[in-house]
């Protein structure tokens, strides 16, 4: 049967890319460019996996700015059908994000939504559970295989000690870790036609931005000593001895 | 001043309750009622029936009602971010997540998390009541402290447990050791780690591996993933080998007393986060490393 998936995606700065001022430590974010985060693709590559396998549609939510259509014509180019940017992003405020995001997930039937579980630049993870609780509905978390049968969806959940296979009735909420799929490259011309898809936007309304003061943002420090021996004979001869102390 | 802390990792579990049962009065939420009870919370309280994210979100909500916890502290596991991203829905308190460092100082808490992928280190001032602990909080400490320990059920959730398949590997914990040879995609394939093994025996150390070594190419369990993902471990030694130093693997090591690297490519970031380093191919750098370590 053809199932309704909404999947939620992150732009984030290109983390790779960026560097921090080497004499306060503070990040740099200018001239960074944008990306999709890392698990946002794998969102929408088991969302449009999905659709090819059962049909139905794949909707994309992002919550984000002006700047974020790019990550959304990525989405239509991997396969999406429909896309809702909700411009207005206030930053990394995980409650607030849940919120703008399940006030439209609510206007848009479904059957699952689809989610990475801990975003690559803020690592919360604490949306999935936040957006769960927001629309009620039961949530598979870091899932590493999704299994469809009528009503019911089924998750091998990757845990920290064991892998537990976990079912319910949909409508339901799913995030996906890393190890789901690997995300596919979309052909140019899958890029080109997506470049003419029409993005529906709107501004989010009534955030409420909890109180937090930031009382640093630095480079964590490093005081290691960073001898490097680029001949190696001589580098055995001194670090042997460094392991020799060091494992007394 | 009233803390709860819950997490299905007894280990963080214990670490959480070690760090503020000097200044708290700690309430512990587990499933293994007799290893908790061995670290000093005020009360333990079993949970029995399934450990899912829903079931657990509802009892804290609930104890929360009847206590006012100051603060909800909760390991970072899956389920424990699951749990704590309930329930700043459900109580509409704000949380702060994948916490290292945390102090209270009235209604106020100041913690520190890693930022951009553990590229910068973020230090907050926040009216947070839910802490989500990234392990190693504290180092946990048995204390003869006197608990009260009590039993609560949980109530089903609408997820149901079809199966529960253990994870090979599982006997090492490499949060705990001392000395650490940690491998990366440098290795090449599974089958070279039989070259690693007697130089991390010469050296006493157990094995570990970066994320690529453990998930993608699953030469290593998973449990001895080093980095942001897996497990932060802080040994007195810790030997990177053909490992390039991404910041996410870093952020699992950056705590280790003693850096020595191994990489081929000199200009490899890892180099940056050594105190030795040595620019070579690492089956040979290792095994004549054995050899002079051995004498």
């Amino acid at each position: 049967m053809p199932y309704n998936v909404i999947v939620l995606i992150k732009q984030i700065p290109d983390i790779d890319q960026m560097k921090t001022n080497p004499g306060t430590g503070e990040p740099l974010l200018q001239n960074v460019p944008l990306r999709m985060e890392n698990l946002s693709k794998n969102a929408v590559e088991a969302a449009v996996r999905i659709k090819e396998k059962n049909g139905g549609k794949v909707t994309v939510l992002c919550f984000g700015t002006d700047k974020s259509t790019s990550v959304m014509k990525e989405a239509y180019a991997m396969g999406a059908d429909e896309g809702y940017l909700i411009t207005g992003y206030p930053g990394n405020y995980p409650s607030v994000t849940a919120k703008a995001l399940a006030s439209k997930i609510k206007e848009i039937p479904h059957d699952l939504v689809i989610l990475g579980n801990q975003s690559a630049d803020s690592y919360t993870g604490l949306l999935p559970g936040s957006i769960s609780a927001i629309l009620g509905e039961p949530l598979l978390g870091n899932a590493v295989d999704i299994k469809l049968q009528e009503k019911q969806v089924s998750v091998v959940s990757a845990l920290e000690d064991n892998n537990l296979e976990i079912t319910a009735e949909m409508p339901a909420i799913v995030s996906v870790a890393q190890e789901i799929n690997e995300p596919r490259l979309p052909p140019v011309l899958q890029i080109m036609a997506a470049g003419r898809k029409p993005i529906n936007q709107s501004a989010a309304s009534d955030l409420q931005v909890p109180e937090i003061k930031t009382l640093s943002n630095r480079a964590p420090k490093s005081d290691r000593k960073r001898i490097v021996f680029e001949d190696p004979a001589k580098g055995i001869e001194e670090v042997s001895k460094v392991i020799r102390e060091a494992i007394r | 001043m009233k803390v709860l802390a819950f997490s299905d990792s007894k280990t963080i579990l214990a670490q959480i309750i070690s760090r503020f049962r000097d200044d708290a009065e700690v309430h512990a939420l587990t499933h293994d009622t007799e290893f908790t009870a061995k670290f000093g919370a005020a009360k333990t309280i079993g949970m029995k029936g399934d450990i899912l994210s829903g079931s657990v979100a509802k009892a804290i909500e609930k104890m929360q009602s009847d206590e006012g916890y100051d603060l909800i502290a909760i390991g970072s596991t899956v389920t424990g971010r699951e749990v704590a991203g309930m329930l700043a829905t459900m109580l509409s308190l704000h949380a702060v997540s994948e916490v290292n460092s945390v102090n209270l100082d009235g209604g106020k808490i100041t913690t520190s998390r890693f930022f951009y992928g553990g590229k910068s280190l973020l230090t907050e001032e926040s009216g947070a009541k839910i802490a989500v602990l990234a392990p190693g909080i504290a180092e946990a400490k048995e204390s003869p402290g006197k608990t009260e320990v009590s039993e609560i059920q949980l109530e089903p959730s609408a997820v149901r447990i079809v199966s529960k398949t253990d994870k090979k590997g599982g006997s090492v914990d490499i949060e705990k050791a001392q000395i650490i040879v940690s491998v990366g995609r440098g290795l090449g394939k599974k089958e070279n780690l039989e070259k690693v093994e007697p130089f991390a025996k010469a050296v006493h150390g157990e094995i570990a591996g970066s994320r690529p070594v453990c998930l993608d190419y699953g030469w290593l369990s998973e449990d001895r993933q080093v980095g942001l993902s897996g497990k932060k471990v802080q040994p007195k030694l810790y030997i990177a080998l053909g490992i390039s130093g991404q910041i996410q693997h870093i952020a699992g090591m950056r705590n280790s007393k003693l850096v020595i690297a191994v990489n081929k490519d000199k200009s490899a970031p890892i180099f940056e986060e050594a105190d030795y380093g040595i620019v070579g191919d690492l089956f040979d750098v290792i095994a004549k490393l054995k050899e002079k370590v051995a004498q």
